[in-house]
């Protein structure tokens, strides 16, 4: 890990997450940016291979850094760092290509932890967030809501079947014994869906803004 | 209703009018003298004539357009009779007159008896009215009376009808308690019967003018009440016997009153069928100028040949006005034809008869029919105007009713409508008031409580504050958030609950119902479980020193149960109430209560803890 993004408003947070990045990865170079402007000048001069952005800033979302870093630099792996544990807030976070999200409050071990975990490829899902996952693919399979132009991207069988148990309330390990799977193999299927909502999330938005007569075909 | 009972008034009157003066004939016995020829002889001056030279005898009675053509002025008739046989000196004796017209004055043995008003003019109009004059007793010799009198009349060519043309009738002698009785009937039907009737049809006039004024739209009833009031105007030329001007003058203005008579029953019959024709109006316009012009270009003396052009013309334009009416009565208004139908019919019938009459086509009837059926129908045709009306008005007021219940309803509709907006909109604002809430909590508390987390450097003090973070973020949750489904909140206990037991190194073992239900959960009841459930947890992991975790959970139509039991060394009983503060026991009671449910622990030295939650759903 080289260069690492960290995007927080209030000092004494971020000084304390940069504590914790140095903990987790000693050889890194952390860039800070406050605000969002900041960030995506960051953005636009420097290659990052991990960006922790705070939600909720003075002049904006870090939802914007995300889909920025998404679109430029497609390698580097954006995690939200939010107060908001709710999935309004985190699922468009998600859709915009976040790759996962540390709840601030938590334990440093734990939030420790969970970074290693999201660096090694092993992203968190709760049932809320599954159910919303689920939702939005079943309407983008619906015919008369997905035109012809538009990219299909659908879920295997396997991760709609990690999906599902995700959110009837298994975790991650017990899903790995269910199916009979390694823990490295559910944590793909996991990076796959984020990779596929992020996908068909950007076709919608696409669309969207077509049909708002916001591009010219 | 109406129309039948004028139907019915009318042909008893007309039973009457034809039955009484016969019972009159048959009640004359012997005793009664009839004078039915005289001598006559025109007179050029009001002075009694000599009858010596130019004396002509007549039988009577005597038409003068018959026995002496357009003689215009008086004439002298003479006739002698004896005392009627069977009567006495004493007996009260008169002289009756069916008929003299204009006017007559009468002489016995060559003193005046009798004289019905004006014999010059305006010459009194007696041509309706007959007349009884009384003998004086002493002036009645018992043989050999003479009798004379003098009857000032107009000729055929002057007056507008046969009626009032000048003539004589016979002469009838005898006493009079016989001929009194006559004189009344035959005065009645020819005047008061019409006086009645003419005062009715006025006074109908009058009402219908006033339904015209209210009911501006329905132009029928005004026309109607006004031509019902000119008839009723025009009868007077029958009954009003001193005109303040002469007969030439009289007769001009009546004919010439028939041209807006007709006109106002054409519009008439056109208004009541819907119909409207400006070319037919101004042509009526026309011939009401039209005719007073003529009779005045043709002059007095050709009245009679006039009017007997006009009235006939008169005639046919109502004939016509009336099939036109009825044509398109039957096409539109099927239910108004036939009572409509039989009223004109009736009407259209005696006005020809009249018409043949007045050509001299037909006899003379004893009655003024047309003066008397005509208003009689008039009544009637007024009584299916009212009843239609009245229909009308029951049918709108109906309507109105119907109306006011549709009113009433859509207004309750509205005022319902608006009811769920406001409370629509109540719940939007109340939305957006608890977003903002929530996200300046989020913002100010929650970066507050953040900062101490992190950079409290006592673990009590960040725990704490950690605790309070995850407390405000559950409120906030509670004040935003929708009702969840029951199955969600399941998965989500489900997954934190074997999260945090997996990581203390503690075996969960959750079962829940595998069925989905559809059940939900309040926002509120949500938050609160979690709550309870979480400190459960954390019980476990901090205080009990167990290995093993069992979570049930029940679910009914109407209650949510949770049961979470451990296997550790529960809670020492001499400590129960103290530890209480430090398990969170008393808390999660409370939060249970504030929902209406229950949660109690069954706990043992050695025998693990057991919490019961019941929720009402």
């Amino acid at each position: 890990m080289n260069n690492i993004l960290l995007l927080e408003d209030l000092p004494e947070i971020r000084s304390w997450l940069k504590v914790l990045i140095k903990q987790v990865f000693p050889d890194s170079q952390i860039h800070e940016a406050a605000r969002v402007h900041d960030a995506l000048e960051l953005v636009s001069a420097v290659k990052f291979q991990l960006a922790l952005c705070d939600l909720g800033l003075p002049d904006g979302s870090g939802v914007d850094v995300v889909a920025a870093l998404r679109e430029s630099q497609p390698e580097c792996q954006s995690v939200v760092v939010t107060i908001h544990d709710d999935d309004d807030h985190l699922f468009p976070a998600l859709q915009a290509g976040a790759f996962g999200y540390l709840l601030k409050e938590q334990a440093r071990e734990l939030i420790a932890e969970q970074l290693k975990r999201m660096s090694q490829g092993e992203p968190p899902l709760s049932p809320s967030i599954a159910r919303r996952v689920i939702s939005h693919f079943a309407s983008q399979t619906r015919p008369q809501e997905r035109p012809q132009n538009m990219p299909h991207v659908a879920l295997t069988d396997r991760e709609n079947e990690v999906l599902l148990r995700v959110a009837k309330g298994f975790t991650l390990p017990e899903i790995g014994v269910q199916l009979n799977l390694s823990r490295h193999t559910i944590a793909d299927y996991v990076k796959q869906i984020y990779r596929k909502l992020n996908v068909s999330s950007r076709a919608e938005a696409a669309l969207e803004a077509q049909r708002l007569g916001l591009f010219r075909r | 209703m109406l129309k039948r009972l004028a139907l019915t008034a009318a042909a008893v009157l007309m039973w009457l009018a034809a039955g009484l003066p016969v019972a009159a004939s048959a009640a004359e016995a012997s005793s009664v003298l009839v004078i039915d020829k005289a001598l006559s002889v025109n007179a050029v001056s009001g002075a009694p004539a000599s009858f010596a030279d130019a004396a002509l005898p007549v039988s009577l009675p005597d038409d003068w357009a018959e026995t002496r053509p357009r003689f215009q002025g008086s004439v002298w008739y003479r006739a002698s009779f004896d005392r009627p046989p069977g009567t006495d000196a004493r007996e009260l004796m008169a002289i009756y007159i069916e008929r003299a017209c204009s006017n007559v004055e009468v002489y016995l043995n060559g003193q005046r008896l009798f004289s019905g008003g004006r014999m010059s003019e305006p010459v009194t109009r007696n041509c309706h009215y007959p007349q009884l004059v009384t003998l004086p007793g002493a002036l009645l010799q018992d043989s050999g009376n003479l009798i004379e009198w003098q009857v000032q009349g107009h000729a055929l060519q002057r007056v507008a009808s046969r009626q009032r043309a000048g003539g004589m009738s016979v002469l009838k002698i005898g006493p009079h308690a016989l001929l009194a009785p006559e004189h009344a009937s035959r005065l009645f039907w020819n005047v008061t019967s019409v006086e009645l009737v003419s005062l009715v049809l006025a006074a109908l006039g009058c009402t219908m003018i006033g339904l015209g004024l209210l009911n501006r739209r329905e132009t029928y009833f005004s026309y109607f009440g006004w031509l019902a009031l000119t008839w009723g105007v025009l009868s007077a030329r029958l009954w009003w016997r001193d005109m303040p001007w002469d007969t030439g003058v009289t007769e001009f203005l009546f004919c010439s009153a028939f041209a807006p008579l007709v006109a106002l029953a054409v519009q008439f019959l056109l208004s009541y069928a819907d119909l409207r024709s400006r070319w037919i109006e101004n042509a009526l316009a026309a011939q009401w100028v039209l005719m007073p012009a003529t009779l005045l270009l043709l002059g007095p003396g050709r009245l009679f040949v006039a009017v007997g052009v006009w009235y006939p013309l008169f005639a046919l334009e109502v004939a016509a006005a009336t099939v036109l009416h009825l044509v398109v009565t039957w096409r539109r208004k099927r239910q108004d034809f036939w009572p409509m139908a039989v009223l004109l019919v009736g009407v259209i019938g005696i006005v020809l008869y009249e018409q043949g009459l007045q050509q001299g086509l037909i006899d003379a009837p004893r009655l003024p029919l047309m003066q008397l059926a005509v208003p009689l129908l008039f009544i009637g045709i007024a009584g299916r105007l009212l009843q239609v009306f009245a229909r009308t008005l029951r049918a709108a007021e109906d309507g109105r009713e119907t109306l006011e219940a549709r009113v009433k309803q859509v207004t309750a509709e509205i005022e319902q409508n608006f009811a769920q907006l406001a409370e629509l909109r109540v719940e939007q604002v109340t939305e957006k008031e608890r977003k903002r809430i929530a996200g300046d909590l989020h913002d100010d508390l929650g970066a507050k409580l953040l900062t101490i987390v992190h950079t409290s450097e006592s673990e009590r003090i960040s725990t704490l504050a950690r605790e309070a973070l995850e407390e405000m973020r559950l409120s906030v949750r509670g004040l935003t958030g929708k009702p969840m489904r029951l199955a969600d909140a399941l998965a989500d206990w489900r997954a934190e609950t074997v999260l945090r037991l997996g990581q203390a190194n503690i075996e969960a073992d959750w079962r829940s119902p595998a069925d989905e239900t559809e059940q939900l959960l309040p926002a509120r009841g949500f938050v609160q479980t979690t709550r309870i459930l979480r400190e459960a947890v954390s019980n476990i992991i901090k205080h009990s020193g167990a290995s093993h975790c069992k979570v049930r959970c029940t679910i009914s139509d109407r209650q949510f149960g949770l049961t979470v039991q451990d296997n550790g060394k529960g809670i020492p009983m001499e400590l129960d109430g103290k530890l209480d503060r430090g398990h969170g026991m008393s808390s999660m009671k409370h939060r249970a209560k504030q929902m209406q449910g229950q949660c109690l622990v069954e706990s043992g030295p050695g025998y693990g803890t057991v919490i019961r939650l019941t929720l009402p759903l």
